[in-house]
């Protein structure tokens, strides 16, 4: 069963453009399509009627750059097809009416963790970032701008604070993409720092999808696309989530 | 990712001169001062155990504090407060030393001198999730890059990470215990060649491996 639906995944990859005009997000329903269709993830996962705190949107600490290219993309998502992604405290929050496979059940599992990325809560000082996500060019763009908690070396960002914002944007571009779970490799080539507080922009792209396994790429770059500041490419593991019968 | 590594180096040499007298006392009031002339106040070493640490994880500090007694291992103290510190510290240490007690990063690195490696004991906690239940990614990178970039800085100087290619596993439940250990592979010119593994606290499961490349940075030159 599995293994049907992770070739059915794979189809989906392969799918085509998607109809032409504005992008509206399907009615989210329980009795969505055998095998969990892009657009059943995607809505399962933006849940639009909630009372979640959404930390992806602008807040005082965004500077100006962020907050010019975050409307420009807001823009894009009214016809061009791009959707943006909200984030919540914990990825349990965007599987909605979908669960974990048994296996990957642990008893450490404690109602008070947060998903790396959402866990410094005061704004400005750890991760700030947004992702677009374009579903039929299985594309991302993530804008980040790392705060003073995140600070390697003097006035800059620490490197493995980039590895981490490549990771989660690859984790959710690849799961919205082609049920892609777990990271299998993460390859980074640091060029540049990124200044503290400055914009960065990660556009990522999936490559192929091949084997239960979603191959994904990343260039992270200045704003101005001047300065390059990491390349990286990823695998991610196909494992796709299981209906959840308990809450229903 | 730049590695300001003089205060390890000078934390080694400490350690190391003390190896034939006084007390091996990881807090040294006097050795502190020195340091930080700035200020009469003890900075928080956060390498030493804390209420959060788990059962295995003081086991394997005991252990290790063990080998530091010949002195063929020294365990390296992380400060949290830049503030305090007249040099710069290898900065990794102030991102991954940002949570309260037991919610982020616990962990503490031991060095072999001798044989170039070092052992990270790493305890990651409930704010570093990824798929629940799970460390994050994103946050093994980032204790990986800390880890490994010690293990760089201290015979290279001030180092940066060029590349870090990891290969992931299995995925490493929340709150459990793991052993990085990693080590210098090989020198040539600036580069330094570097590899680790991450494995549990009893050794039989392999999380993850990695290798990592960095340079050594001219200190003469300016960072940008």
């Amino acid at each position: 069963m599995i293994r049907r639906g992770l070739r059915a995944a794979a189809r989906l990859g392969h799918h085509g453009a998607l109809p032409g005009g504005p992008y509206i997000l399907p009615r989210f329903s329980l009795a969505s399509a055998f095998g969990s269709s892009m657009d059943s993830l995607v809505s399962r996962f933006c849940q639009e009627k909630t009372d979640l705190k959404n930390y992806a949107l602008p807040n005082a600490s965004w500077c100006p750059d962020m907050l010019n290219l975050y409307h420009e993309f807001l823009e894009k998502t009214k016809a061009d097809g791009w959707i943006r992604l909200p984030s919540f405290k914990s990825n349990r929050n965007h599987i909605q009416g979908l669960k974990f496979p048994l296996v990957l059940t642990v008893s450490s599992d404690k109602s008070d963790c947060h998903i790396f990325t959402r866990c410094i809560k005061t704004e400005g000082q750890g991760y700030e970032y947004v992702i677009f996500f374009h579903p039929s060019k299985k594309k991302s763009v993530c804008l980040f701008q790392p705060g003073p908690y995140l600070e390697g070396p003097r006035g800059f960002a620490h490197g493995g604070s980039l590895a981490a914002m490549i990771d989660e944007t690859f984790s959710k571009t690849a799961y919205l993409a082609g049920d892609g779970l777990f990271t299998l490799n993460l390859n980074t080539r640091f060029k540049n720092l990124i200044r503290m507080g400055s914009l960065a922009v990660l556009n990522v792209g999936v490559e192929k999808v091949e084997d239960q396994k979603l191959y994904i790429s990343c260039v992270a770059q200045s704003t101005d696309q001047q300065t390059v500041y990491a390349k990286a490419s990823g695998t991610f593991l196909q494992l796709q989530l299981e209906e959840d019968s308990s809450q229903y | 990712m730049l590695r300001s590594c003089t205060a390890a180096l000078r934390t080694l040499r400490a350690l190391r001169g003390r190896r034939e007298g006084a007390s091996p006392a990881a807090r040294d009031p006097v050795l502190a001062r020195r340091w930080f002339s700035t200020e009469k106040v003890i900075p928080k070493d956060h390498a030493l155990p804390n209420p959060s640490w788990s059962k295995d994880l003081r086991l394997l500090f005991d252990q290790f504090m063990k080998k530091c007694e010949d002195g063929s291992w020294e365990r390296l103290p992380s400060y949290k407060n830049s503030k305090l510190v007249k040099e710069q510290l290898s900065q990794a240490q102030l991102f991954t030393r940002g949570y309260e007690d037991g919610l982020g990063f616990e962990y503490v690195i031991f060095y072999n001198d001798d044989e170039k490696r070092t052992v990270c004991l790493f305890q990651g906690g409930p704010y570093l999730q990824g798929v629940p239940g799970f460390l994050h990614g994103g946050a093994i990178a980032t204790m990986i890059d800390a880890a490994v970039g010690m293990c760089a800085a201290i015979p290279g100087g001030i180092v940066m990470t060029a590349n870090l290619n990891i290969n992931f596993k299995r995925p490493i439940p929340l709150c459990s215990v793991v052993v990085i250990n990693s080590q210098l592979d090989k020198i040539e010119g600036r580069k330094l060649f570097l590899s680790c593994t991450v494995r549990s606290a009893d050794e039989k499961i392999l999380y993850s491996e990695a290798t990592g490349l960095f340079i050594k940075l001219d200190p003469e030159k300016s960072l940008i």
